[in-house]
């Protein structure tokens, strides 16, 4: 008995193996049904291109282009003029990139850990557990400019719930309070706001992961004498990776992407310390109307998600061609 | 044209088209109201199309108006201004903002003015028996108040610009009206003007010791209701702050005095109505402005849009104090200088809002602030 369950410890499951095809690639696009499934993914192709493939091309072409917006206005080509710009002169744009790698780093790390640590606590059977579970997650459906709202009433200096409880604890009269008005603080107190929304999801993701970790393994390693923290080390979190992938490539692209908190709760402010790429390319675009720098930040954050992105792609459809 | 706040006004507005429509039956006059943010993007992208409207509604200044008559937006006007007198039917204040480009462009439509509101007993109560006519004797006031336990004056930070209305002021006060012109022009040089470190610094003290806490956390209708309830004892703010002031507390306990920079300039901006260079019914538009802002209709109207006409004939009918005071400013006025985000492109907006924040949250030593925004000004040239 001890040695099945040594033997099964010792090899975790993990991915299967997956031989990638060795046939030419015109044989496998003849073979494989493509060209019976092409009037099938004709529309949907036709739309992606017209639709995603189209703007994101615009958008790169507009990088290099000075334009204010107008019909009226030639759009004048300047080369990599814009690009020169953004890294040498925009004063906003290396703070937006430091907080948005900020951001990334951080919703790494804390969302995802309290997802799982959540999901780990909901998954045993106890009391109030589907309630527990629908309360964390709720944040997370609630629409961020809502949530926004909600956490700026609650910084308020004047009358929100920190000032109000610093005035209960007789930590001065509350005014003291001023996480979104301190150029240092701003871009914590929004991520803060953005852990309560996007932890509860990573929750439910990992719970679902939960479930298709073999009970009969963890059985068998408490049986061999494995404690909690063993059987989380080498038995549910190995079945847990590829949950684990998932949850941290939405993550990444979610925090990328942090656009609607920041501009609910300080618009980018103060003095433009919580700014972040997505913000500053909408910004640069269609507040100072500087289509060029404008496209060229989206064109620089395009490119970072790409280099995040990309791997996961080819890992998560590598064999599926077969 | 912009959605006007009150519903009263929109009912006035369609009024003045149905007056205009039943004395000009040939002429049919067809609105479209937006919000500022949409009303900015519908006329970028509609301008030099077939899409754009015959006349739009704008704000004057260069950075907003200007842009536009820039890029081939606006008729030149000066025929039509000859044929209907609009030279002499204007305020100079009104009529300023509509030659400023050479020529004539746009006919002016709403001129607002900023001042300095106070609470009366808050000024009593820290000792201050004259209202301030110099930035010097402003900085005094603030002292008091501050001296006697009181909140000197209420800003909300997290839109900028109204904090930005005292830098403008410090700056017209500090530089007088000719290098102010010359600094919003880029015809002088910000790092170079001593004046302009000197209002930088006027305004890192005033956030530091005269403005509420966590101001910049806030937006100005949160700060307002310091002013209303007495915690704070001067606003900043518009003649649309009249209302506010009604609405929200006893105006009788309220004042308003100009912004005492010692120009005799009034702080304030201007929204015009503009007819399209590829309009091909100038005529009929220049016909339908004519018919708006002559004496009969701003007679019906005034109070409605704002405070006070562009229409030198119609008198504002002051009921009570603030309004009174408010004819006062309007008819003492030397001019006008306007807000910063009128006068600069939105992008030196921008980073003139970046710098100012900056500089009043600390994260700025004043005597640089004019080089940096200087820096900005060059490279984007």
């Amino acid at each position: 008995m001890s040695k099945l369950t040594a033997t099964r410890l010792e090899t975790p499951p993990g991915p299967v193996t997956r031989h990638p095809s060795k046939k030419p690639l015109l044989k496998r696009i003849a073979g494989g049904g493509f060209i019976a499934a092409l009037p099938f993914l004709a529309p949907a192709l036709a739309a992606y291109v017209v639709f995603v493939i189209g703007p994101m091309v615009t958008a790169v072409r507009l990088s290099l282009f000075e334009w204010s917006g107008f019909n009226a206005d030639p759009q004048v080509f300047v080369g990599f003029k814009n690009y020169v710009r953004l890294f040498t002169a925009d004063p906003v744009f290396w703070t937006a990139m430091q907080n948005t790698i900020v951001w990334v780093l951080l919703s790494l790390v804390i969302p995802t850990s309290l997802g799982l640590v959540m999901a780990l606590a909901l998954n045993r059977p106890i009391f109030g557990r589907n309630l527990f579970r629908s309360v964390f997650y709720i944040p997370g459906v609630l629409a961020p400019i809502a949530i926004a709202n909600m956490w700026r009433w609650m910084y308020n200096p004047n009358y929100g719930v920190f000032s109000e409880l610093a005035k209960a604890w007789h930590i001065g009269d509350g005014s003291g309070v001023t996480f979104l008005s301190d150029p240092k603080v701003a871009i914590y107190a929004i991520f803060a706001a953005f852990v309560w929304q996007i932890a509860g999801l990573n929750m439910v993701l990992f719970l679902a992961g939960l479930q298709s970790v073999s009970k009969e393994l963890v059985e068998s390693a408490r049986l061999d004498g494995a404690n909690s923290w063993k059987v989380f080390r080498h038995v549910t979190f190995p079945a847990l990776r590829p949950t684990v992938v998932v949850v941290l490539v939405l993550t990444i692209v979610h925090s990328i992407k942090v656009f609607d908190l920041v501009v609910g709760m300080t618009g980018g402010g103060p003095a433009q310390s919580s700014q972040v790429l997505a913000l500053w390319s909408y910004s640069q675009s269609f507040l100072q109307h500087d289509f060029g720098m404008g496209n060229a930040v989206a064109t620089v954050l395009l490119a970072i998600t790409l280099v995040l992105v990309i791997p996961y792609l080819i890992w998560s459809t590598k064999g599926n061609e077969d | 044209m912009i959605n006007p706040s009150a519903p009263t006004a929109v009912a006035a507005q369609d009024k003045i088209i149905k007056d205009f429509e039943a004395a000009n039956p040939d002429i049919t006059v067809k609105k479209t109201n937006r919000a500022v943010d949409a009303h900015k993007d519908a006329l970028r992208t509609s301008i030099g199309t077939s899409a754009a409207p015959d006349i739009y509604d704008y704000w004057a200044g260069p950075g907003l108006g200007g842009e536009l008559v820039k890029n081939g937006a606006s008729a030149d006007l000066t025929s039509y201004y000859t044929q209907y007198k609009w030279d002499s039917r204007f305020t100079d204040a009104a009529l300023g903002p509509a030659k400023q480009y050479g020529g004539y462009n746009g006919v002016p439509w709403k001129l607002n003015g900023e001042a300095m509101f106070y609470n009366k007993a808050l000024f009593q109560k820290a000792g201050i028996t004259k209202l301030p006519t110099t930035i010097d004797e402003l900085n005094d006031a603030a002292a008091k108040l501050k001296a006697a336990g009181i909140t000197p004056i209420q800003f909300g930070g997290t839109v900028n610009w109204h904090v930005m209305r005292l830098l403008d002021t410090f700056l017209e006060g500090y530089c007088g009206s000719a290098t102010f012109d010359k600094l919003v022009t880029n015809q002088a040089n910000w790092g170079q003007e001593e004046c302009v470190s000197k209002s930088f610094t006027n305004l890192q003290k005033w956030s530091k010791d005269y403005f509420n806490s966590g101001f910049i956390g806030i937006n100005n209708d949160e700060s307002s209701s310091l002013f209303y309830t007495g915690k704070a004892a001067m606003a900043l703010e518009g003649d649309w702050f009249n209302a506010n002031i009604k609405d929200n507390a006893k105006a009788e306990d309220f004042g308003v005095f100009p912004l005492p920079t010692g120009t005799g300039r009034m702080y304030g901006f201007e929204q015009a109505m503009y007819i399209t260079k590829d309009s091909k019914k100038q005529d009929a538009a220049a016909k339908f402005l004519d018919f708006m802002m002559s004496t009969a209709v701003q007679k019906e109207t005034v109070g409605t849009f704002s405070t006070q006409s562009v229409n030198k004939e119609v008198k504002a009918a002051a009921t009570d104090e603030l309004s009174k005071s408010w004819d006062g400013i309007f008819k003492n006025a030397k001019g006008l200088y306007m807000n910063n985000d009128q006068n600069l492109s939105q992008s030196q907006t921008t980073e003139y809002w970046r710098i100012q924040n900056l500089v009043a949250t600390g994260g700025l030593d004043p005597a640089n602030a004019g080089a940096e925004f200087q820096k900005f000004l060059d490279s984007s040239k």
